[in-house]
């Protein structure tokens, strides 16, 4: 599906884009069964809207992960948008629930990395909504606009990060934890308590950061070993905070130490990690 | 050079293409060493998987007809692993393995074997990644060797 | 109270080496222990030590067996998560209630596997690694955990059900309630064991602000191979190898300012061993050590002292370390100190504290609920002549919770502790224990072998890389293999129930395993086909998981082939498998004590009281030995009463014979067995013996003019003088370490700088005037007598420390006596005029030690005292079993440490006397006379001395070698000795080991039947 869509940001490349006037490349994932429906009313109804959104219908919003967000932002997407039922509204009931929830650990993800959060948006947009659709789009694209072309692409340093992103959503234990939140808060635990969402949300977050700067490590140390002082200085993360996650990581088996002649032992990441 | 990450490699080269897979012998005590790749194993400490373990009580068990024996049969390496000098569970036993061992060495090199074949190592209880290395050097230094002279039997 | 009152069973209170001791003990001496533990599993520091010196064993290495004998004890029941909540009753008869937290995880179903906790999205740091590490809200402390069971850590679970849903075993309980239990015991031992000193308390350290300040117990897990760097020492704010490391002696000991006037003992020898370890692990470390007395007071420690200093090149600082500051930006550390007279400032790159012991955190709660009285410093209180008795009838402590102390006394007095909480019930021994009744043994002789294969998939830990159903298929191809099936866990409780249906199903007569380690889990099999009726001898295991799953998780192709060819090499083994019979051996409910001193006559009394008959053997013509010649203790208990309690006690005993100016001619015989014959004449039977031949003290050989002028004594016949009042004068010298920490004998005598503050005491105190000075290298008043050498400061006694090149010098001026010495502390050269020289002498071995030793087949030191089993977790043990050692002949120590080793001998004794008959193991060395030439090669290779050439019965021109049942261990290394092939280990035959060989090596062609009896 990401590769589809990149294609599209490919295409939009060679498009005549105004003299020398920069035009952002925006996805916009559409649920089948409101937002797109709320597009095409828009189009019906013959509302105006900037040309640089490229809608992809999708079932429902929840189909977005944050490896697809991540995989446009690196293919050079400057911003997305993500356009659903109203809560309570969804098709699939409580879809877009999980979609809010993901979301947020997306941004989240997003601001780790470096790539401003403000490029991914969600919206709610029912299918008789063409009016706010339209009025979205314009806003996205302006506030897009002013934050200028994303450097994702471009800046092998933030590409970096933007896969170390990536590697963290897919880790079991941020899955898990977003997977499991609507529920804990909802409807509660296994003790039937439920959880303070603000508590929740702090425990994720502090994991979300966790899962990334260890995710860092390993695609910072994949090419080449590199010490804790090295990956502090790039990361820009205090080094006894880089030793620790390397600790983490070695308890795992996915990064190993290089035994060091002088006093600086440096660390290369395992290809296949102990940890499925 | 490092011992954790030496063997990641090794995956793609026996799943995939056809080289060479050395068969080892490994005796292990049953107090230190045994305990010791137990431990490895609960560290998930990745190793090539080409060795075999024969459990002894104690590696003075060790009698020189089996090394004899598993070469004969096609081994390509043995390592023989024991407590340390120290920490030996029957006091003193394998102060003796140690000696019988260079011995050993000797007379393999008789029979036309490289002495690096054999092997002797002190793995404690505690030393799960201590075993890891021993076993991912020594498949290393096997392979290096290339398959033994007796490979297939005699 | 009548005899049926008492109840036979006991409560102990702390799971740690010493809990796991007094354990043991008890259980394998007829009673009913309830092992309460406050953490979800047992194994306490120890479990977190990464070596023990002096002799550097691996910490777990050596516990570990400790540790699984211990959980599967089936006279031991373990509560964990468990804290004593009220104790009612009295001596012989308790009722204690117990709060179990729950653990929110069925033990019973719990196979240990871990799969919950890999999944398990919630981290929290790992107490067991002093949180340098990460663990689950669903955890165990440590992986060699027992029990094997994961926990759920409340206060981090947020209820997400992952757990839950990761385990196939159904495990997780969320609901599961605390629980109250009542437990009727007769007697209870506390070894809660000690807290360490909280180092935030030394401001000027920056522990807790510095990162690269860490205490010593931090320090263990960071050099540990399981710790967060896996061995490599490397330093918490960067990650490099800290090249400069400090060790800072005495944090939060001998310091009135933080309230801890005592000293913790042990810290002198941790810190060098840490140094040393640290060394050995990453030799670009260059550890030095700050001290203010270097404190290796033990059993080889001062040895120990001058390889760390000579071999391993570290650095020892006599000074106190007044501050640390930190480099911001580098994160090293500047110490601030005097040594030599001057200030300095010198750059380090990691310190470590070396922190002193404190009291559990639960003491109060405890002396509270259980009504036992604590001393000054919150520790337990114990009396120098009843060390491990609380102030409460019924009630032991031992280890550190009565007084900073290392390993090797904790578990001397956690046998001691067990033997006065067996004392107390001894007449209801054996009245809870149970015994496990087997089904008859079905007779497989001459059948043919009819293998049984049980692949486990353990959850998903095997079964998630390995192909288990492949391998359980394979097994059907294999021959003699007639059945074959694969099961979740084979482990759990319904998987035994159908190990045992299918054994009768297809008329099993050997079973193989294919799971995870033998070194856990064999003994259950074992136990579940002798249930259906085999022995135990006919089971084999493969180890598919911890040495092929979880170390080839990403080869499941190669793992697969692996599990097969293990598969194979176990069934070929177990096709050669033959039952063994665990040879039993008739035990005479009688003891030999050698040695009328206060270690032996404890030993005989409590033995007596036990029930048992006692013959205590004593040289002179009087029992008492040295205590006779102490005449003060620093306590200011009478010791020569003391002795005549004893004798009191002894001569109203009829289970105790004297045998006084006796002296033994042989000893023959083994555990259970033995027989004795004095001089002149006298046999006596005995199934155990306790050499207690104490020890003497050092006659020095004309040093410091002692022999030449009368005015120079040793300490013992000064102290002698000084009681009869014959000592008069008004200036006294002490010059230490005479004939102790010199050329051939390099070890410390431990008690006379003790020994010399008393007697420094006694003067100022007759006379406040007099002059007293000290001459030494290090004050060694470890523990609690931190305060004699404190008072003895205070009364105006002067210290000069000298150091080994440079001795006093001593000279006669006139019939005056004068000691010229350079104060190496003020650089000053002193001289005094003494009207006494009073020389601490050493503390010898007794030379008859050497007559003994071969006797016994007992080990020495070189110095001549008795070397005990293992220094650290046998110290009244020797290797050759039924032999025990206490008191000085074991090495120099105190009167109240000599009654705790003697006690601890009588409860390993109680282990033996208590059986009418003893197990010995079913795998041992057995011996083909007719290829036995008698040549004895085999003789020096047995370490238990298990193996005698002998005349043979039948021919007795010929000589052949004997293996002794009893004394053998089943270690095997006599067998690769013999040139004739005559020995072979049971269970481990020559030809079994060539079948795995073989198997090894031939590739999956089935082969043709083997017909039993083939070899």
């Amino acid at each position: 599906m990401a590769e589809n869509v990149q294609h599209a940001i490919a295409q939009k490349k060679d498009e005549p884009a105004g003299a020398n006037e920069w035009e952002p490349k925006i996805i916009g994932f559409l649920c089948n069964w409101c937002s797109y429906a709320g597009a095409d009313l828009c189009g019906v109804s013959r509302y105006q809207y900037p040309t640089n959104v490229r809608a992809v219908r999708v079932m429902c919003s929840t189909r977005i992960s944050p490896h697809i967000v991540l995989e446009l932002f690196t293919a050079g997407a400057d911003g997305i948008l993500v356009g659903g039922c109203h809560l309570n509204d969804c098709h699939y009931i409580t879809g877009n629930f999980y979609t809010e929830k993901r979301l947020r650990l997306m941004k989240k993800l997003l601001e780790d990395a470096g790539i401003e959060p403000q490029r991914l948006r969600l919206e709610w947009v029912s299918a008789s909504e063409g009016e706010k659709f339209s009025k979205i789009v314009t806003e996205f694209t302006e506030q897009v606009k002013k934050l200028g072309p994303s450097k994702v692409k471009k800046d092998a340093a933030l590409k970096t990060r933007a896969s170390a992103a990536d590697g963290a959503s897919q880790t079991f234990r941020l899955r898990a934890l977003v997977g499991k939140e609507l529920g804990l808060e909802k409807t509660g635990n296994v003790y039937g308590q439920k959880l303070d969402q603000t508590e929740l949300e702090k425990l994720i977050d502090a994991a979300t950061k966790d899962e990334f700067e260890r995710s860092l490590i390993l695609e910072l140390s994949k090419q080449k070993a590199r010490s804790v002082k090295e990956l502090g200085q790039i990361m820009d993360v205090p080094t006894d905070k880089v030793l620790r996650h390397i600790v983490v990581l070695r308890q795992k088996n996915m990064i190993a130490m290089e035994h060091p002649d002088g006093l600086t032992p440096t660390y290369k990441a395992i290809e296949i990690g102990g940890e499925q | 050079m490092s011992t954790e990450a030496a063997h990641h490699g090794s995956p793609t080269a026996s799943e995939g293409e056809k080289a060479f897979d050395p068969k080892l012998l490994v005796f292990c005590c049953n107090w230190c060493s045994y305990a010791g790749a137990d431990l490895a194993g609960v560290s998930r400490l990745q190793m090539p998987p080409y060795f075999r373990v024969i459990r002894v009580m104690c590696s003075a068990r060790v009698d020189p007809e089996f090394v004899l024996r598993a070469f004969e049969r096609g081994a390509d390496g043995v390592l023989v692993a024991g407590c340390h000098p120290a920490d030996c569970h029957y006091i003193g036993g394998n102060y003796r393995t140690r000696r019988r061992i260079a011995l050993l060495k000797m007379l393999i090199q008789q029979f036309g074997f490289d002495p690096e074949r054999l092997k002797l190592e002190w793995v404690s209880a505690g030393e799960g990644e201590k075993f890891q290395k021993t076993i991912v050097e020594f498949t290393n230094t096997v392979k290096e060797l290339g398959p033994s002279p007796y490979r297939g039997g005699v | 109270m009548a005899a049926t009152d008492k109840i036979g069973a006991v409560m102990v209170v702390g799971g740690g080496i010493a809990g796991m001791q007094s354990a043991l003990d008890l259980a394998d001496s007829g009673y009913k222990v309830y092992l309460v533990e406050k953490q979800p599993s047992i194994g306490g520091t120890m479990a977190q030590l990464d070596k023990t010196f002096p002799t550097n064993d691996c910490a777990m290495c050596i516990m570990a067996p400790k540790l699984v004998a211990t959980g599967r004890h089936h006279n031991i029941d373990l509560i964990t998560n468990a804290e004593i909540a009220i104790v009612d009753g009295e001596a012989g008869n308790f009722t204690v209630t117990v709060k179990q937290k729950s653990l929110r995880v069925d033990p019973k179903k719990c196979t240990g596997c871990g799969s919950c906790a890999q999944k398990c999205p919630i981290e929290a740091l790992n107490e067991y690694d002093e949180n340098t590490k990460i663990r689950k809200a669903i955890y165990v402390r440590y992986p060699q955990a027992v029990p094997l069971v994961y926990s759920i850590d409340q206060e981090r679970c947020i209820g997400c059900g992952i757990c839950a849903e990761e385990c196939k075993a159904k495990a997780v309980e969320y609901d599961q309630k605390d629980k109250v239990l009542e437990v009727k015991v007769g007697s209870i031992i506390l070894v809660p064991g000690f807290d360490e000193f909280n180092a935030r308390l030394k401001t000027e350290y920056g522990y807790g602000v510095f990162q690269n300040v860490a205490t010593s117990i931090e320090f263990e897990r960071i050099m540990s191979a399981t710790g967060p760097y896996m061995g490599t020492i490397l330093r918490p704010s960067d990650g490099d190898i800290p090249e400069k490391i400090a060790f800072i002696q005495c944090v939060g000991s001998r310091d009135e300012h933080c309230g801890n006037e005592y000293c913790s003992s042990v810290c002198c020898m941790y810190a060098m061993k840490e140094a040393v370890i640290a060394k050995e692990h990453t030799s670009q470390v260059k550890p030095s050590i700050f001290f203010m007395d270097m404190r290796a007071f033990g059993k080889e420690f001062d040895e120990y002292y001058i390889r760390a200093e000579k071999d391993y090149g570290i650095r020892f600082v006599r000074s106190r370390v007044a501050s640390i500051s930190e480099d911001p930006k580098t994160k090293n550390l500047t110490l601030k100190y005097v040594a030599d007279g001057e200030p300095k400032e010198e750059v380090f790159n990691m310190v470590v504290l070396s922190v002193g012991l404190r009291p559990p955190a639960d003491a109060e709660h405890l002396s509270r609920v259980m009504k036992f009285r604590l001393n000054d410093d919150g520790f337990a209180q114990t009396e120098v002549f009843s060390p491990v008795d609380t102030s409460r009838s019924g009630i032991y402590v031992a280890g550190a919770f009565s007084a900073p102390k290392d390993i090797p006394m904790t578990v001397a007095e956690a046998s001691g502790a067990a033997a006065k909480a067996s004392t107390v019930v001894s007449s209801a021994r054996g009245t809870l224990v149970t015994k496990k009744e087997y089904p008859a043994e079905k007779n497989v002789e001459g059948q043919e072998p009819r293998i049984g294969v049980f692949v486990c998939h353990c959850g998903v830990n095997i079964g998630s890389v390995v192909k288990v159903n492949e391998v359980m298929n394979y097994a059907k191809t294999l021959p003699n293999v007639v059945y074959s099936e694969e099961n979740l866990y084979t482990c759990s409780q319904d998987a035994q129930e159908r190990i045992k249906q299918k054994i009768e199903e297809h008329k099993l007569n050997r079973v193989v395993v294919a799971s995870c380690t033998p070194r856990t889990h064999e003994p259950l099999f074992q136990n579940t086909i002798r249930e259906a009726g085999l022995n135990p001898y006919l089971f084999e295991m493969a180890n598919i998981r911890d040495q092929c799953s979880w170390i080839h998780m990403h080869e499941p192709k190669a793992a697969t082939k692996k599990s097969k060819d293990l598969v194979r090499m176990a069934v070929a083994k177990s096709r050669l498998l033959e039952p063994l019979q665990n040879l039993t051996l008739k035990v005479n409910p009688a003891a030999l004590v050698v040695g009328g001193g206060v270690a032996g006559m404890t030993a005989a009394i409590e033995l007596a009281k036990q029930g048992f008959k006692v013959h205590l053997v004593e040289r002179e013509k009087q029992l008492g030995g040295n205590a006779l010649k102490l005449h003060y203790l620093p306590s200011g208990d009478d010791p020569t009463a003391f002795v005549k309690q004893l004798e009191k006690e002894i001569a109203a005993d009829k289970n105790i014979t004297v045998h006084l100016g006796a002296k033994i001619k042989s000893i023959d015989g083994y555990v259970g067995n033995f027989k004795t014959a004095l001089e002149g004449g006298k046999e006596i039977e005995h199934g155990i013996v306790i050499l207690t031949i104490g020890g003497q003290e050092y006659k020095p050989q004309g040093e410091y003019l002692y022999g030449k002028n009368k005015d120079v004594l040793t300490l013992l016949e000064f102290k002698d003088k000084l009681h009869k009042g014959e000592a008069k004068g008004n200036e006294y010298a002490f010059i230490q370490c005479v004939g102790s920490r010199e050329e051939g004998h390099p070890n410390c005598s431990r008690v006379c700088c003790t020994g010399t503050m008393t007697a420094a005491i006694e003067i100022k105190k007759k006379d406040p005037n007099a002059k007293v000075y000290v001459l030494y290298r290090d004050i060694r008043t470890y523990g609690f007598r931190e305060k004699y050498y404190k008072e003895a400061a205070r009364l105006g006694v002067t210290f000069i420390r000298f150091e080994d090149d440079e001795k006093p010098k001593v000279e006669e001026k006139g019939g005056k006596l004068e000691v010229k010495v350079k104060d190496e502390d003020t650089g000053k050269e002193m001289h005094l005029k003494p009207d006494y020289l009073v020389l601490a002498a050493g503390t010898r071995a007794q030379p008859d030690a050497g007559e003994l030793a071969p006797m016994c087949k007992v080990p020495q030191t070189k110095e001549g005292f008795f070397l005990e089993a293992h220094m650290k977790l046998r110290p009244v043990d020797f290797a050759t079993e039924g032999i025990f050692l206490a008191g000085l002949a074991h090495g120099p120590k105190f009167v109240d440490e000599s009654i705790s080793q003697a006690l601890g001998a009588v409860a390993r004794a109680g282990t033996i006397l208590s059986k009418t008959e003893l197990e010995a193991e079913g795998i041992v060395a057995r011996i083909d006379e007719t290829l036995c030439d008698g040549c004895g090669i085999c003789v020096p290779t047995c370490e238990y001395k298990a193996l005698d050439v002998m005349a043979d019965k039948k021919d007795p021109k010929k000589k052949i070698v004997e293996v002794n049942v009893g004394l053998c261990k089943g270690c095997g290394a006599c067998v690769g000795s013999c040139p004739a092939g005559a020995l072979t280990q049971m269970g481990y035959r020559d030809s079994q080991i060539y079948a795995m060989i073989d198997a090894m090596f031939e590739y999956e062609k089935p082969k043709q039947e083997v017909k039993q009896n083939e070899h």
